[in-house]
This record gives structure tokens, sequence and C-alpha cells, in this order.
């Protein structure tokens, strides 16, 4: 059976690749539209339905019309613009090279293999990027310098804890109660812009790409994935609402 | 003075995009277009509110539709698909102090349940507030897909090589 063989070797791979995708952080159509495109170089036709959680697909071998249903888990990895880039180049250059499915593998395993930025890098890239936005917010420089340790402290608890695998809620919930309990150290300096430290000390952790996504999915007609991305996200906004609260609890005399 | 205000709202915004972007691990050469799609929609926005009169929600609008459509052309130079740079762009514009200001009035809500017209009146802080998170949160995200409807075969052959 060297056709079943090889259809299943496609297969396999594209729902690889799709799960991969969805994973990663890119919208529901840009999924379905790559992993078509990816079955059209290969000469079968995909037909998948993409969830939160699983991703469906049905490949027909185009000659044969084989057909075989592969049904694998989305994994959960950091979201990653670079490989959502890469892996859309990967899905053009498949369709307009004629790539064989070895080579296709042997791109798609480089992409992934690629190392994520520097940890310390985005540290103190985040760092200034939460100070910049306190300013815009108008802060003032007493604010900006503590919202930028605050972000480092928080972020840095953040990538320790993710590190570590605990539970992201959980995550979201100390990183968020760290950063703005240090940056409520600004009452004390009698800062008139303690309360914008406060407020934008938190605003690192916003989950800004499932967000934006959700309302993308749902313009686009995928409302099912769409809404899930949505809860997802104001499930995380309510995790940074929480440990905001508690500091806000101990705090809050000082800011009435 | 005008100018240097718009100046450096452009220039915070896009020290904030590039900072958030790089949470999300972004392509390294997307980095200079991600700052100046930020720096461009952010002042615009600050333009549109400042002199112009426009509140928060229309001007988002305008501002991510502007983010949008040069993502399209920023996009299709350094083959990356328009939502690697949009979105970071966006992410300055997320109202912060709107939904600071939501989570502390609903703090007070439970705080005051003893003082009605104290509860009452932060009530209608958390209602407003939250409302125009949402509302901001919406404009930016489809505002900025607009270009992806307008032009559907362009936006979707971002990562496509040229033409050999």
């Amino acid at each position: 059976m060297q056709s079943t063989d090889s259809l299943r070797a496609k297969t396999e791979f594209i729902a690889e690749y799709a799960t991969r995708l969805m994973g990663s952080g890119v919208h529901t159509s840009r999924v379905v539209r790559n992993s078509k495109r990816i079955g059209d170089a290969l000469n079968i036709e995909v037909r998948i339905s993409a969830f939160q959680k699983v991703v469906i697909l049905t490949a027909v071998d185009r000659t044969t019309r084989e057909t075989l249903t592969e049904v694998a888990d989305v994994p959960s990895c950091p979201i990653s613009f670079e490989l959502n880039a890469e892996l859309s180049a990967l899905s053009w250059d498949a369709c307009d090279l004629h790539l064989p499915l070895g080579e296709l593998r042997r791109r798609y395993a480089a992409a992934v293999a690629a190392p994520a930025m520097d940890g310390l890098f985005v540290l103190i890239l985040a760092g200034f990027a939460n100070a910049s936005f306190c300013r815009l917010f108008g802060g003032d420089m007493t604010a900006m310098c503590i919202v930028f340790s605050a972000t480092l402290i928080g972020l840095f608890i953040k990538q320790r804890m993710q590190a570590a695998a605990i539970n992201h809620y959980i995550t979201f919930i100390v990183a968020s109660f760290a950063a703005s309990m240090y940056a409520s150290v600004g009452l004390v300096f009698d800062s008139p812009s303690s309360e914008v430290a406060i407020a934008t000390s938190v605003l690192f952790l916003i989950p800004g790409v499932p967000l934006i996504n959700g309302v993308i999915d749902i313009v686009e007609g995928h409302v099912l994935n769409g809404a899930a991305r949505l809860v997802a996200a104001v499930l995380l906004i309510v995790c940074i609402a929480i440990g905001l609260s508690a500091t806000l609890m101990i705090v809050k005399n000082n800011l009435l | 003075m005008i100018v240097w205000d718009i100046l450096s709202d452009g220039l915070f915004a896009a020290i904030a995009a590039t900072g958030f972007g790089a949470v999300s691990d972004p392509p390294l050469r997307a980095l200079p277009s991600i700052a100046a799609l930020a720096a461009v929609g952010h002042a615009l926005r600050f333009c549109l509110m400042q002199y112009f009169g426009a509140d928060i929600a229309t001007a988002s609008l305008f501002a991510s539709v502007a983010i949008g459509m040069c993502s399209l052309f920023a996009g299709a130079r350094i083959r990356c698909p328009m939502t690697v740079l949009f979105i970071p762009a966006l992410l300055p514009m997320v109202p912060g102090m709107y939904a600071y200001r939501t989570v502390f009035s609903i703090i007070m809500v439970l705080q005051s349940l003893g003082d009605h017209a104290a509860a009452e009146e932060y009530m209608q802080a958390t209602l407003l507030n939250g409302f125009v998170t949402c509302s901001v949160v919406f404009m930016l995200a489809a505002g900025a897909a607009v270009p992806i409807f307008l032009f559907r075969t362009k936006a979707h052959s971002m990562t496509r090589s040229k033409r050999k």
C-alpha cells in the first residue's frame, strides 16, 4: 500500500503544521488557508476544522481519491510571531517551488528549532516599553522609573514561573500582584502620578495577541474560535485584576 | 510645541510597541516596521483626540485602519504576515487607564456596599470605564482587519517570495 503510506505521511505533516500554528497564536483563517495551500502543493485536498484545543482534518488524494482523517491535539506553546511568519512563508514556498515532503519537513524542523529571543533582552525591552506606556498615560519621570523596575520584577517572576510550568492563572495573579505592589512605593514619594504608575505596572501582562486574534476570528466568521480566544483572554485579564485588587485593597486608603 | 508633543507621543508609542512585541517573539526584521507603525498610529490618535475633538473609540478606529493599511505595505516588503506587524503596533493603544479604573471601581463598589450613594457612583464608574475599554479594544482589532477585507489577495500573499 505505497499510496496509503505516502498519504498518511503527508496528512501527519499537515496536522502537525496546523496544530503548531494554532498553538503559536495564529488566527484561524490563516491556519486553514496555509494548511490547504500545503495540501495543494502535495497534490492532496485538505478539509480542515480548527478549534482551540484540537484540529480535525481530512485529506483526499487527488489521483487515487483515497481519504484519511486525522485528529490532532493543539500543543500549548508560547506565542511566536516568528513561527507565524516563517511557517506562512513555508506554505508559499511549498506551493511555488513544489517542494517535496522531505524538504518541507526539514524546513519545518529548522523553523521550529530556531531559538526564541533571549529572555534578558525581552525583559529589558519590556521594561522600557512599559515605562513609555506610563508616559503615554501622563506619568512623570518618577512614575516611569518605578514602572520600569516594577515591570522587570513582574516579568521576571512570570518568566520563572512559566519555566517551572506553574499554572498560568496563578502565574498571572502572582506577577500582577508583585508588579503593582512594587509600583505602590510611588505613594511613599508622594508623587502626583503614583496612581498612573500602579495602573500601568501590570499592563505588560495584558494578553493582547489572543484579544486581537479573537476579534479578527469573529469578524472573519470563525465565531466559535474567536469567542474561545476572547474568553481565554478575559480569564487572564481577570487574573491580572485579582492581583491588582490585592494591592489596591492594601493601599487604597492612600489613593482616595 | 505642538510638533514636539506629537513627535514625543509617537516616539514613546514606538518604544512601547517594540517592547510589548518582543514578549511574543517577533522576527527581528519586523521590529523597525512595528515601531514605525505604532508611532504613526498612536500619533494619529493623539492628534485626532487633542486637536479635532474626536472621542477615544473613533480616534482608535481611524488609527487602527491607518496601521492596518501601512502594515499591508510594510509586510510585503519584509515578507511578514500583516498580523505579525499590526498586533504589536496596536498594543500601545490598549486603553490601560480605563481598564484600571474599571477594576478599581469594582473593588470600591464591593467595599462600599453599606453606603448606597457611594456604591451607586462606583457602579456607574465601573460601567462607563468598562464600556469604553471594550469598545476601544474592539475598534482597534476590527479597524486593523479592514485592509485584509479590502485587499484580500494581497493581504493573503504577504509571505510569498517574489516570482522567479
